[in-house]
């Protein structure tokens, strides 16, 4: 990367020393290259998994616009889905913004930032990052 | 400006390790790996202090960094949405 030696990246205080040049690219470079995780999952579970919203331990729990566990009632917020997400759903979701069978459109985004905000060890998490597995 | 404004996770979810040329990065919410040249690592450290779309990220790159050749304006928006599918950065 240009100027490497200037900062550090991920650590705190970040300030280049003097101006480097930064090379955006052209539209079609690629500069990410994502590694698969060992999940051993087939193309067709992984469509076929679920993601809970919210999951068993926030049951009833309502999901404010930015994905956050609030509670129930709160205004602004989308209430509990009744039925878990498909992982198809979710990638088309996520993706392009199309709102699952029987989903709210205004609650859809809600449901989303939810699923991007998924840490191990929580439901539906094996799901989601499969789902961002590249193929 | 427009466009969708952009959210990167905080420096505590991303564990980086600087190599050659290179960033490798630690995506600890999605248990993900990715290897990035720059921009990217630029695009998340500026995206860090606040949500901003492409305009406005491109002003704090300015700030930052000269830039080489004249098509940043374009090539931004496919930075970020090869870090929008990687899930490094994601919509606001």
């Amino acid at each position: 990367m240009s100027g490497s030696d200037e900062k550090a990246i991920g650590t705190k205080g970040f300030v280049p020393s003097r101006r480097t040049v930064l090379v955006i690219g052209a539209a079609a470079a690629s500069t990410v290259i994502t590694i698969r995780p060992a999940l051993a999952q087939s193309a067709g579970s992984i469509l076929n998994c679920e993601i809970p919203v919210p999951g068993p331990h926030a049951g009833g729990n309502f999901i404010a616009p930015d994905g956050s566990l609030v509670a129930p009632g709160t205004p602004g917020a989308a209430p509990p889905l009744a039925r878990p997400l498909r992982g198809e759903e979710v990638k088309s979701l996520l993706r392009s913004g199309t709102t699952p069978a029987g989903v709210d459109p205004q609650s859809a985004q809600a449901y989303a930032n939810y699923v991007r905000r998924l840490q191990a060890g929580m439901s539906g998490f094996t799901c989601y990052a499969s789902l961002q597995m590249p193929r | 400006m427009a466009g969708p404004v952009y959210i990167a996770d905080c420096e505590s979810a991303v564990q980086s390790v600087a190599l050659d040329g290179l960033s490798v990065l630690f995506h600890a919410p999605s248990g993900m790996t990715h290897i990035v040249a720059a921009p990217a690592p630029e695009i998340l450290e500026a995206l860090r202090i606040g949500p901003a779309g492409a305009g406005e990220l491109l002003a704090r790159l300015r700030a930052w960094y000269d830039f080489e050749g004249d098509e940043a304006a374009d090539a931004i928006d496919a930075r970020l949405a090869e870090l929008e599918a990687a899930g490094l950065v994601r919509r606001a």
